[in-house]
């Protein structure tokens, strides 16, 4: 990131980026709206709609009573009535009290409605461990969301997309989800000025490789550009793809990558278990480039536990950098 | 879970083992590192360690049998581990479609497949590893997996085990003649490797960074009635690595190899690469009287210079990628190596510990990219016949090196070869070393 303040760049935290997509949206189109708990005088649980009530006024910056299946609710309801609502999750886990909202109202009322309908609803999660937040609130549950069909699910894992994804999901006539991680949000990074719009469902090629691939999203990226570039050192080559949607989730660049690697792994914060690494798993298995394969495709998850609230053990649940790198390298050695 | 047995690739181009003998009958207790059984090869008899304690059981394999390298020919369960019904698919019993690769000969050439691929692919025998992309390459060069030795864990089947059988194979089509004797090893701090035959045998010391299979060529060319014997110099090939402080130190271990293989015989004919040749020339200089004639291609010792930047790249490489370019600076064109000779040749580097091992070597051996050994005084010494043969083109060591040199020997100076003649034109370097010396 120092290399982008050097070249003179402009630079912003990822917080920064989302206020500013928030802003600008606001700007440009007075239906935008942001709710949720606490956002307004506190400015979130995160501080990242800090400010945007004196900008804006409390009419489109509204704090909601603690109930999320509430405030989702009227975000849902807004959203069908033309408004284009940011509803602000406190954390991610409590998106599991407004499931009906969501997954059976938000998802599925364009289909039921024979399209008559759209809800262009934006929920903003902030997601993942690290933080001591422990079980109930350092979940990474975006998975669960990418087997709804009629949702759409972001990871942006720089402030850069986390400000044009945000720009795109308002873009999108349908409800979108942005799992923000909380450790990214003071993550400084180079952000273009205005409004522009990050393709959803569009992965990126962080790095290029010819040893392996490594498919990540969010702060996993990061992870894994690191543990990437300690193995170039050792002559290992590992292209790392930022996955950026889950749903929909680009198979074209990761099927691309596996044919030219012929070595898959997969690194995601979710549970192991039925996860990210078990789509893409299956979507590769199932592809022209399963001929490509030339050794056992790799998930790397959580634990199968709950988030520990033990720092140690925390980190130790969840894929960091050593363990990332030592599997890729086991995956290049053929030792797997 | 009982640890699997599995036949060993013990050569470099082995595809099937004969299992000779069991040391340990099923059923029996085995301790781990004991000797469990013997294969051989159409070059090697080698004893095979037990990979773990405990019983052996799930024999699938009886002696005479070939069996396919990587394949499972039998389980060691740990004390007290609860015996799986049928662990392996094929058991003791004489089932007609025993599914382990029992007898089936290795298919020289040419069975290739049909454009479609049958729905049981028939080159894939029940219970081989091998990944989608090595049977994808299998598949579209026409080969059965059988043949092709694994170098995965477990002895899986990989794409590049593929590109090297396919390399290997182009490099020395049907190597083994039904006549030629079989290899064996000798005991000793080097490995050796001889093959019996008919009058003197020819000693072979190969160069930096090859080893001992690397004269196939030649021994080709040279028919498969001479007796031979290779030695494999420290960290190269399959002898072990050993800490060596000089060339004097390398030499003397050189000399102590050629001792023990001399033994039997009155006196041998002694060939030299590169590295090989200093090695020979230095010890012809010690061993006069068991030496019968000695040939040089391209050796080393004659003169300081040398490509250095070749012998740095070849032995940092750790890519087929990055090691191509230097190969090809060992041939007199570039053309002279291809894209898959390049990778099978890194396979064969694969090993991180091998690499630092010649990398270091070549520190001692060539200290600033100088050769400080100077072997010009033992070559005027020299009263036996003997030859030198060097391309005109090698791009390693100067061939006008070999001018300067007072001594009674035959230069050969090879148009159109680089600094491996005996692998450019293994037939030429045949004739000369048959017409000119007593071999």
């Amino acid at each position: 990131m120092n290399a982008m303040t050097e070249t003179g760049l402009r630079v912003l935290s990822y917080s920064e980026a989302i206020r500013e997509a928030m802003a600008i949206a606001m700007e440009n189109d007075p239906t935008v709206i942001l709710m949720g708990e606490d956002i307004g005088v506190y400015g979130g649980a995160f501080q990242v709609t800090l400010d945007l009530v004196d900008r804006f006024g409390p009419d489109r910056v509204m704090d909601t009573p603690i109930s999320e299946l509430g405030g989702a609710g009227v975000a849902v309801g807004a959203a069908l009535t033309g408004l284009k609502p940011i509803y602000e999750f406190q954390f991610s886990d409590f998106a599991m009290l407004a499931m009906e909202q969501i997954v059976n109202q938000a998802a599925k009322l364009r289909y039921m409605l024979g399209g008559e309908a759209s809800v262009p609803v934006v929920f903003r999660l902030p997601a993942g461990s690290g933080t001591g937040a422990a079980a109930q609130h350092s979940q990474s549950i975006e998975a669960w969301f990418g087997h709804v069909p009629g949702l759409k699910v972001l990871q942006p894992a720089t402030p850069e997309d986390a400000k044009g994804m945000l720009l795109s999901a308002l873009a999108d006539p349908d409800p979108v989800m942005i799992f923000e991680h909380k450790l990214l949000y003071k993550m400084k990074g180079h952000v273009p000025e205005g409004s522009y719009l990050t393709p959803i469902g569009k992965a990126l090629v962080r790095r290029s490789g010819t040893d392996l691939t490594i498919v990540a999203g969010s702060i996993m990226v990061h992870r894994a550009l690191e543990a990437a570039e300690r193995l170039a050192a050792e002559g290992i080559s590992a292209e790392v793809i930022d996955l950026r949607s889950i749903r929909p989730i680009d198979a074209e660049t990761i099927l691309a990558s596996v044919r030219k690697t012929g070595r898959l792994m997969v690194v995601y914060e979710g549970v192991k278990a039925f996860g990210v690494g078990a789509e893409i798993s299956a979507m590769v298995a199932e592809s022209d480039a399963f001929d490509h394969l030339d050794a056992p495709i790799l998930r790397l998850g959580a634990a199968d536990a709950p988030v520990p609230y033990n720092p140690d053990l925390e980190r130790a649940a969840v894929p960091q950098v050593e363990t990332i790198e030592a599997a890729a390298r086991r995956l290049a050695r053929r030792e797997v | 879970m009982p640890v699997e047995v599995i036949l060993p690739k013990v050569d470099m181009d082995m595809s099937h083992g004969k299992l000779a003998t069991w040391h340990v009958a099923e059923g029996e207790t085995v301790a781990k590192g004991a000797p469990l059984f013997d294969i051989e090869t159409d070059k090697a008899a080698m004893e095979v360690e037990s990979p773990a304690s405990g019983r052996l059981l799930s024999v699938t394999a009886q002696p005479g049998d070939m069996v396919a390298v990587g394949t499972v020919v039998a389980l060691i369960y740990a004390e007290g581990e609860t015996v799986a019904e049928t662990p392996i698919q094929t058991t003791a019993a004489p089932e007609p479609e025993a599914p382990v690769a029992k007898t089936v000969e290795p298919v020289p050439t040419a069975t290739a497949h049909p454009a479609a691929i049958p729905q049981a692919d028939p080159a894939v025998a029940p219970g081989l590893r091998a990944t989608p992309a090595a049977r994808a390459a299998a598949r579209a060069s026409g080969i059965t997996l059988e043949e092709v030795p694994g170098t995965g864990p477990r002895g899986r089947i990989q794409r590049d085990d593929v590109a090297a059988f396919l390399a290997h194979r182009v490099e020395a089509p049907a190597l083994a003649s039904p006549g030629a004797g079989a290899w064996s090893a000798q005991p000793g701090p080097l490995h050796v490797s001889s093959r019996k035959g008919t009058g003197v045998p020819l000693v072979l010391i190969h160069g930096f960074t090859a080893d001992s299979q690397s004269w196939a060529p030649l021994e080709k060319a040279l028919g498969a009635d001479r007796p031979l014997i290779r030695i494999d110099l420290p960290g190269h090939g399959r002898s072990p690595r050993r800490r060596l402080g000089s060339f004097a130190e390398l030499a003397r271990m050189v000399v102590e190899a050629l001792d023990d293989v001399t033994r039997g015989h009155d006196k041998v004919d002694l060939l030299g690469h590169s590295l090989g040749g200093a090695l020979a020339l230095a010890a012809a200089d010690i061993r006069a009287r068991r030496i019968r004639s000695l040939a040089l291609i391209a050796p080393a010792g004659l003169g300081p210079e040398i490509d250095a930047q070749a012998l740095t790249g070849i032995t940092r490489a750790t890519r087929a990628e990055s090691l191509a370019p230097w190969l090809r600076r060992l041939t007199a064109t570039p053309d002279g190596i291809s894209d898959d000779y390049a990778r099978a040749a890194m396979r064969l580097r694969a090993d991180p510990a091998l690499r630092a091992f010649q990398a270091e070597l070549a520190e001692i051996l060539f200290p600033d990219g100088v050769q400080p050994f100077d072997l010009r005084p033992a070559l005027s010494r020299l009263e036996i016949p003997t030859a030198i043969l060097w391309g005109r083109s090698d791009h390693i060591l100067p061939w006008r090196q070999a001018l300067s040199i007072t001594g009674d020997f035959a230069l050969h100076l090879l148009a159109d070869a680089g600094h491996v003649p005996q692998l450019e034109c293994p037939d030429r370097v045949a004739r000369i070393l048959v017409r000119h010396l007593l071999m």
